[in-house]
């Protein structure tokens, strides 16, 4: 980023932590400062912007700046332009299309000064070093996936000991994995188990099959992340986190939900670990919004909308992001969460003209 | 918020006739249950189990054994007469669908009149006379065996008992279904799209007021997904079963019929539309706009008939990207006349994932264009890139150029499963190349914008036979 003052203003302010509050108005001046940065290096977002009467003079609020869809992130050069050092790519599944979309980062710093802090504090929030399992890809073998990327990081800055056991192919180590988890057993030390809903649900279902169960150590835990589209059976998430207590001997308060994007430099977690809550909780340089899915306008909590996180970690492209995922923000939260309610609320078609997704599908060819 | 009792049974069953008792309980045991569509109307359903199916399937195939001694035309006069009460201003029962179509369906009240408008002509004497005419050279054969080929004889039977399984919220589909299938000489189960229930239900009982005998040969009957054993139940009954559904509802009730019950399937569709030089000149492509619009907003866009883009032709008195205006201007004016419905959740997403979108690219001056009011009534966008785009529904359309009609075919290359209605306008001479073109790509049928949304009786949907396809041929070789 050109524009190194701000640059470091941002990271100083991840830096210290997601227990200190952003107030509004600090907030407030960061997205201004983002944004005007963003409406000097990108052109397009600049009129895409002025056409609804925001530009540089008349700031009122971050509140005011449109939101971008996701599926921007699809078209070349709308949400980012320019040279970069990291090309993300969506799984291709927002959207259900095939066609896959693109975030390019120009600057590495933002995502590791935003992810470090945020994830040591849900899933290390004890100090602890633990050594860490991962069933997601590892970053040389996917350079594309922000995921792997954001483990990578993980594992050179707070867990060293880490082996991962599923290949960039999709491939699982099951030998691997099982000999892991019996050395953890007989060592009885805890582990960090991450991974994605349908690698949960691949190891745990091979487990089933062999009649094999493990009871990793007490202070093991696990970070769950992601949907099952088109990779595994669904599996309701209760039914996922007692199957994983059943056969890894880790308990359900143990799990932590990890939302993250693609589209998005920062993550939320649940804070289960230290405050026993299931739902998603921004860090202070996100601002999330339930907004009426007709008029983008915000809901007051208890109602259901669309999720419209703004990110100031994503400085790089565009921060205000309009998601497909349906979520309601709990009145109990007051301002500081959100439960994520999920994509497609519709529960039946309606209509006899074909779904656009299941169309495009179909031409194309489902999902990588 | 209103209650709905959405079903209709034969007689001699708990819960038959015309009660319109909403607190209605089936053998005294209450198990009925209640679907909310829409904020203000509640659909009440009994909930079978297999063996109510079963003893509901079998009443009907009692009842329908005296639809074989039926003549056509008496058959005619009695549905006809059924489905002209629903054009009937001051009929209580058009009453009731208007009064009940708008939640039911998710339609503005201006939409839903349109949608009984267009459906229940096709329900009329005159319309079912000319869809038997049709079908059938000699009508006769569904009377009686008539003379064959080579000496012999044919009739044609119905089946002991048609299965139609009902999809999603085109308003009036199903029960176009169920007149086919008593024409075929067939008794009929619908299970209706929950936006579909209320049209099938009321038909039903004017059935009832003029024909008993056909009303006891429907039953409208709801059973939610997953209710496997009542769904294995009634199909492992059926002669035949009609299904309207997305490719994962047709293949299940596939897997699940025996191999002898043939099936008629109708997947989700979509509609297109191309719009020649000669559309646009001489001041009729404000007119071709108008018809483009209606053709967009009719249904809410949620027709297989519908369009989901249009092809313009370049080299016109006006260019393309004019005529994406003009159609922008025509979807206001129609939202005056026919205001869009409220937008379901999921539609409004894909929405304003496709507007923001199209409006960055709109700023990155790469030639897109898109015409919106604030709301979400209605979108355009005009695309410089002529390949294939599916809309979101939701009064979605696209607007792109092509050089030449003549390229659409091989534009619509690759989409034959899912094709069904192409409108075809300002082509002139070159119509019936076109044509063949179109249809050999696998569009299904080709007609004018004003007529796009509503297909006759007698249409081969999907490219089938309408009602041929329902019987069940009897040869009688004589010596």
């Amino acid at each position: 980023m050109n524009d190194q003052r701000l640059r470091d203003d941002l990271i100083a302010v991840m830096g210290a932590g997601v227990a200190t509050p952003l107030p509004d108005a600090g907030f407030d001046d960061l997205a201004r400062r983002v944004s005007e940065h963003q409406w000097q290096t990108n052109p397009v977002f600049a009129r895409f912007c002025a056409a609804r009467g925001v530009q540089p003079g008349s700031w009122s609020s971050w509140r005011a700046l449109p939101p971008v869809p996701a599926r921007a992130f699809r078209e070349r050069g709308l949400v980012s332009r320019g040279p970069c050092e990291a090309i993300f790519r969506t799984s291709g599944t927002t959207g259900g299309g095939t066609v896959r979309g693109e975030h390019r980062v120009p600057d590495l710093s933002l995502y590791h000064a935003s992810l470090l802090p945020n994830f040591e504090a849900h899933l290390l929030p004890d100090g602890a070093r633990l050594p860490m399992v991962s069933l997601i890809p590892p970053p040389r073998e996917v350079p594309d996936s922000s995921l792997s990327h954001m483990i990578g990081v993980v594992q050179d800055e707070l867990a060293p000991d880490t082996g991962y056991f599923v290949g960039g192919d999709g491939r699982m180590d099951e030998a691997g994995l099982r000999s892991a988890f019996r050395d953890a057993e007989d060592a009885g030390d805890p582990v960090l188990v991450v991974g994605t809903a349908f690698a949960f649900v691949h190891l745990l279902d091979s487990l089933a099959a062999d009649g094999i169960g493990f009871r990793l150590p007490a202070g093991s835990r696990v970070m769950e992340t992601g949907g099952f589209k088109g990779r595994s059976r669904p599996v309701p998430r209760e039914e996922l986190y007692e199957a994983i207590h059943g056969r890894l001997g880790i308990p359900p308060r143990r799990i932590v939900n990890e939302y993250g994007m693609t589209e998005l430099l920062s993550q939320f977690y649940e804070p289960v670990l230290t405050e026993g809550t299931r739902l998603h909780r921004p860090p202070p340089w996100v601002r999330t919004r339930v907004l009426d899915p007709a008029t983008l306008e915000a809901l007051p909590p208890g109602r259901e909308g669309l999720l419209c996180h703004f990110d100031l970690a994503n400085a790089g492209s565009v921060c205000c992001l309009l998601t497909e995922d349906l979520g309601v923000e709990p009145p109990e939260a007051e301002g500081n969460g959100f439960r994520v309610l999920g994509r497609n609320p519709g529960a039946e078609p309606r209509g006899c003209s074909l779904a656009m997704d299941d169309l495009m599908t179909a031409v194309r060819g489902p999902a990588r | 918020m209103r209650t709905f009792p959405a079903w209709w049974l034969p007689p001699g069953l708990p819960g038959d006739g015309p009660s319109l008792d909403a607190s209605l309980s089936v053998d005294g045991r209450a198990p009925t249950s209640t679907v909310s569509v829409g904020d203000s109307l509640r659909l009440r359903f009994p909930t079978p189990d297999p063996a109510f199916a079963r003893r509901v399937c079998d009443r009907l195939a009692e009842a329908g054994a005296c639809l074989r001694e039926r003549r056509t035309d008496a058959l005619v006069a009695s549905l006809g007469r059924a489905g002209a009460r629903f054009l009937d201003p001051a009929d209580p029962l058009r009453k009731a669908a208007l009064d009940l179509l708008p939640a039911a369906a998710g339609l503005s009240p201006a939409m839903a009149r349109e949608v009984l408008n267009g459906m229940a002509r096709d329900w009329t004497a005159d319309r079912l006379t000319r869809l038997v005419r049709a079908q059938f050279a000699d009508p006769g054969v569904l009377d009686g065996f008539r003379p064959g080929p080579g000496g012999s004889r044919v009739r044609a039977f119905g089946r002991r008992l048609i299965v139609q399984l009902g999809a999603g919220n085109v308003a009036g589909v199903s029960v176009g279904g169920m007149a086919r299938a008593l024409l075929a000489r067939s008794p009929v189960l619908l299970k209706p799209g929950l936006h579909d229930a209320v049209l099938p239900v009321l038909y039903a009982r004017a059935l009832a007021d003029c024909d008993p005998e056909l009303s006891a040969a429907v039953a409208v009957l709801y059973w939610p997904g997953g209710a496997a054993a009542v769904e294995a139940e009634v199909l492992a009954r059926a002669g035949l079963v009609v299904v309207y559904g997305g490719g994962d509802t047709v293949e299940a009730v596939r897997a699940n019929l025996p191999a002898t019950t043939p099936l008629v399937a109708y997947a989700h569709r979509v509609g297109v539309a191309l719009v020649g030089r000669e559309a646009l000149a001489g001041g009729r492509a404000e007119r071709t706009a108008l018809d483009a619009a209606r053709a967009a907003a009719t249904f809410d866009q949620r027709g297989c008939v519908s369009p989901h883009l249009f092809w313009v032709e370049e080299g016109g008195e006006i260019t393309p990207a004019g005529w994406a205006a003009r159609l922008a201007a025509a979807m206001a004016e129609v939202e005056r006349d026919l205001p869009a419905g409220p937008s379901p959740p999921e539609v409004a997403s894909q929405l304003q994932q496709l507007r923001g979108t199209w409006e960055l690219k709109q700023a990155a001056g790469d030639g897109a264009s898109v015409f919106r009011p604030p709301g979400l009534e209605w979108t355009v966008v005009y695309d410089r890139d002529p390949a294939f785009s599916p809309s979101c529904l939701g009064r979605f359309v696209w607007v792109k150029p092509v050089p030449d009609l003549e390229q659409v075919a091989g534009l619509l290359a690759g989409l034959r499963p899912f094709l069904q209605t192409a409108a075809l306008c300002g082509a002139g001479g070159r119509a019936p190349s076109l044509v063949e073109q179109l249809g050999g790509v696998g569009v299904s049928r080709v007609t004018s914008l004003r007529r796009m949304p509503w297909p006759p009786a007698w249409w081969h949907h999907d490219g089938d036979d309408p009602l041929r396809g329902l019987v069940r041929w009897v040869d009688w070789e004589v010596e």
